[in-house]
């Protein structure tokens, strides 16, 4: 009688648990079916939104095994860094944290997409391999002004993150809408439009604007060399355009209101591509390693930009990559 | 205005292009062709000759230097060595290639005499 009622609660269980994971499952399809129509070629080639659900898992993984590591040099309730605060936060919010009680997330049995591979040993020599020095020292110490301008490099130029913006451009016809703005462009994305331009084969009419002045100075002499306009501050901006271009800006700025809400004065339409919280966690980590502010959410970025008076037009996906045109 | 013609890469076969301006087609009209140097997507240099028409008439690999003056220092972490050796072994393809380089350099991770 025992066994039986037992059989009778696991199979119902089980039909709870796989029901759940199938709702789930359809949700994630649903939620980002646009990536399908607009980047198709690049979705097939790390694997499908499938590969995508797995990015998110080892990313929960990784933020497990650093806060697990950093939990060994510091006491959760006081985190003595700024780094180690945002790592909590994080980690709280990605519900690998319940309080101060951390939840053990299993290494997922499938690897990861081949093409991930430099982001994900990047993850380890930057923040795994640091955790302890990260959760107890200042972060410029840690990480010196040279070695992060090196990783940003690194970051920024890697074969997936590059294809992956190629392919957005590419997949919406960024370079057709016109004079486009590239904002916050650093040095990678302004090659990337270009690529893009040729694959479309049409002409690349746009201007790049870089408030960081150490970034900036390679951007100009990249400007100089592709001919494109290259502005230093919002300030410094004395057009209009048709298209401003938003590609994980959001999550270096101080103010991401203040941004989109200039961009409202500078261009007709806006593409947001943002990495955001609800898919990525330990990615965030990495880019504040780097310099970068916090991390953002879909929701947020999409309320900052109706604030500011853009109208969402089309919603491509939401996580872990949130892209989406407003008018 | 310049023409895109399309060529494939002698090292690789990777499809490729370059854009032809009017001036390398004058002086195409002038000399009988024209040489231009550009790359394949794969970073392999490749010496064009083109007529008049703007087509591409042959393509020659090009033989670069490798930096055997440089090295990579213990500094650099492991997701970047394998970038950075392609790099010094074959030769920077891109301009992002270009950057990284620089800013190996300034973060200690590349030493060149």
């Amino acid at each position: 009688m025992a066994s039986g009622g037992y059989i009778c609660f696991m199979r119902r269980f089980l039909i709870g648990w796989y029901a759940e994971q199938c709702v789930e499952q359809v949700k994630y399809v649903l939620d980002n079916w646009g990536l399908r129509k607009i980047v198709p070629h690049f979705l097939k080639s790390v694997g499908g939104l499938s590969a995508l659900r797995l990015f998110t898992k080892w990313e929960d993984y990784y933020l497990y095994v650093l806060v697990d590591s950093m939990l060994q040099c510091m006491e959760c309730e006081k985190p003595p860094t700024s780094f180690a605060r945002a790592a909590l936060d994080l980690a709280r919010r990605r519900r690998v944290l319940d309080g101060c009680r951390l939840k053990a997330v299993q290494r997922p049995k499938k690897p990861y997409p081949q093409i991930l591979e430099s982001y994900f040993n990047l993850v380890e020599d930057v923040l795994i391999s640091r955790a302890c020095d990260l959760a107890a020292k200042p972060l410029e110490d840690v990480i010196p002004d040279e070695e992060a301008a090196a990783l940003y490099q690194l970051f920024v130029s890697s074969e997936w993150y590059s294809a992956g913006r190629v392919a957005v451009h590419v997949g919406v016809g960024t370079p057709m809408r016109g004079r486009v703005l590239l904002i916050g462009a650093g040095t990678q994305e302004p090659l990337d439009f270009i690529k893009a331009c040729q694959i479309l084969n049409t002409r690349c009419d746009f201007a790049a604007l870089e408030v960081d002045e150490s970034i900036y100075s390679d951007l100009e002499r990249l400007a100089a060399k592709h001919g494109f306009t290259a502005y230093l501050g919002w300030e410094s901006v004395k057009e209009t355009f048709d298209i401003a271009v938003a590609t994980n800006v959001l999550n270096w700025t101080t103010d991401p209101s203040d941004a989109i809400a200039k961009a409202r004065r500078l261009a007709r339409e806006l593409l947001v591509t943002q990495g955001v919280i609800e898919g990525m966690g330990t990615v965030f980590l990495l880019t504040i390693a780097l310099r970068a502010q916090r991390p953002v959410s879909w929701r947020e970025v999409e309320g900052l930009a109706k604030q500011a008076g853009w109208r969402l037009e089309k919603r491509y996906a939401k996580y872990p990559v949130y892209i989406a045109l407003f008018k | 205005m310049s023409l895109a013609a399309r060529f494939r890469c002698p090292a690789c076969g990777a499809d490729a292009s370059v854009a032809v301006a009017p001036e390398l087609l004058r002086q195409a009209a002038e000399r009988g062709a024209a040489r231009v140097a550009a790359r394949c997507p794969r970073g392999h240099a490749v010496l064009l000759t083109i007529d008049q028409y703007g087509y591409i008439r042959s393509t020659l690999p090009v033989q670069e230097a490798a930096r055997p003056d440089c090295e990579i220092t213990d500094k650099a972490p492991l997701a970047a060595r394998q970038r950075l050796q392609a790099i010094l072994e074959k030769g920077i393809a891109t301009d992002a290639d270009a950057l990284l380089l620089e800013k190996a350099k300034a973060a200690g991770w590349v030493i060149c005499l």
